[in-house]
């Protein structure tokens, strides 16, 4: 099952000097997969943040029919999965099948349940055979992908995939698309890679200085090469590469 | 960034790593509060304890050398806390005829005993169970949920705090030319505060990624607990044995 986001007029300052969101809305529908990308300290990843009611601004943040707010957290959490950029910030128990059991176990799932959750975590992220692992052994691709199942095991209504695509090679970055596009949760992905985005993606925001500037199909947001130009998104860079080797 | 775990051998597979956590606790809390119990200057038990002590270490298939480097590792405070009683009692004007007498020194060689075995079945306790298990068979000892979640953050924070210094050490290491020759002093002050710094946010992102699945401040396992015979067995034998020790050896060193 997933369910849509619905943001209106969301604000939110880390310290009084600065406002990281502006008065930001977007709405996402459904069993979307929408990209979000800008510049550096843009505010991307405080706004996933409040997916999650990990922060908490003034303003709405709506996950299907429920209000992010402190009496509906529990709740927001099972809908909503979380992956962090760096999967080193997210995993913390020694073992990948402790790793991964961590969610189900803490919302109190039956034994039986846990060891469902784990299996189908497990084969949806080929990682089957590695439950006894070290997380902290493992590579950035398998760590990632540890990452990514810590949140699947959850079975979340909406996944938050903080850069997903950094530090991956190319193999690895196919595999984690092939991997969203076969789920049907509703996605909202920030990256700052954003050819990934054309292959897993329906939609693109642009956010800049806490603001939601454009919103569209990939493709023709990707094109708007002055809309791009003017968020610090310049792809005439590649084309110029990608132009001299072919 | 690689490094070993605390609890490096608690995945072993031994009679007693398969035992539940509480006894593990229990065994290793009741050994101690009785041996430490021990009038002062009684040296006898001390030898039955360590071979009850050496029977629990071999069921446990630790490798000795590792249980002496943990053990190596802490022994100077207690060889101190042993030498600081005679000399202490060697300082005081109205002791200083004692200090050395042989009853001193048995007394003294009785604080070193208590306090190795101690360490020792400590050392033990740690080796054979993983801490978060632990931390979960003591919380079904009824130990209050806070100091739980603050302990299992405190070791969390071990991790992220020695993956920082691997990392900022590295940092430093591939600038300088060998060792460091001109402002030790302040790099490694610099160093330290970045470390800090550096962990102090990472531990707020991964308490993050913590209550984001849903924690609470309660501890789970996939292996949850349960008592079986052989447990009770167990707990039962080795603490009438230590119990025998403490209170059956008197006649035996009297004569």
């Amino acid at each position: 099952m997933a369910a849509g986001i619905q943001i209106e007029n969301l604000s939110f300052s880390y310290s009084e000097e600065k406002e990281v969101l502006k008065n930001l809305s977007l709405e996402i529908r459904a069993g979307e997969k929408m990209g979000l990308i800008g510049p550096m300290g843009s505010g991307k990843s405080t706004l996933l943040l409040h997916l999650n009611g990990l922060l908490t601004g003034s303003g709405t943040v709506k996950i299907g029919d429920t209000g992010v707010k402190k009496d509906t957290l529990p709740e927001i959490r099972r809908k909503v999965g979380m992956v962090f950029q760096n999967p080193d910030d997210q995993l913390f128990n020694p073992t990948v099948e402790e790793e991964i059991a961590f969610g189900p176990l803490n919302f109190g799932y039956s034994p039986d349940e846990v060891a469902e959750k784990l299996k189908y975590a497990l084969e949806a992220m080929r990682l089957t055979g590695m439950e006894k692992s070290v997380s902290h052994h493992l590579s950035m691709g398998e760590r990632k992908r540890v990452a990514l199942a810590t949140v699947l095991a959850l079975d979340p209504e909406v996944i938050a995939l903080d850069e997903p695509f950094a530090n991956l090679d190319t193999p690895m970055m196919m595999q984690l698309l092939d991997i969203i596009n076969s789920l049907s949760a509703t996605f909202i992905i920030v990256s700052q890679s954003l050819l990934p985005l054309l292959s897993c993606c329906d939609r693109v925001a642009i956010i800049n200085h806490g603001r939601i500037v454009a919103v569209g199909p990939v493709k023709d947001i990707l094109q708007d090469e002055e809309l791009m130009r003017n968020n610090g998104l310049d792809l005439g860079y590649y084309k110029k590469i990608l132009r001299e080797l072919f | 960034m690689r490094h070993h775990f605390i609890d490096r051998y608690s995945d072993l597979n031994s009679p007693v790593h398969r035992l539940d956590p509480r006894v593990k606790i229990l065994l290793a809390f009741l050994g101690i509060l009785i041996v430490v119990s021990e009038p002062p200057g009684r040296l006898l038990p001390f030898a039955f304890y360590g071979g009850l002590l050496l029977v629990v270490l071999l069921l446990s298939r630790l490798p000795f050398a590792f249980l002496l480097k943990r053990y190596l590792i802490l022994s100077p405070f207690i060889v101190m806390a042993s030498v600081f009683y005679p000399v202490s009692l060697y300082f005081a004007e109205e002791t200083q005829a004692i200090a050395f007498h042989q009853e001193t020194i048995e007394v003294a060689l009785s604080i070193f005993l208590k306090a190795s075995l101690s360490l020792f079945l400590l050392i033990w306790l740690i080796s054979v169970e993983r801490f978060h298990i632990l931390l979960l068979g003591l919380r079904k000892l009824k130990m209050p949920k806070l100091v739980g979640t603050i302990s299992i953050l405190m070791y969390s924070y071990i991790f992220v705090f020695w993956d920082e210094a691997l990392k900022t050490t590295r940092a430093r290491e591939s600038r300088t030319p060998g060792k460091l020759q001109r402002i030790k002093l302040r790099t490694y002050a610099n160093q330290m505060a970045m470390i800090l710094l550096h962990s102090w946010e990472r531990s707020k992102t991964l308490h993050h990624a913590m209550l984001s699945r849903g924690f609470h401040g309660e501890f789970y396992s996939m292996r949850e607990p349960g008592l079986k015979k052989a447990d009770v067995l167990f707990l039962a034998l080795f603490l009438l044995l230590f119990l025998h020790i403490r209170l059956f050896t008197d006649p035996l060193f009297i004569q």
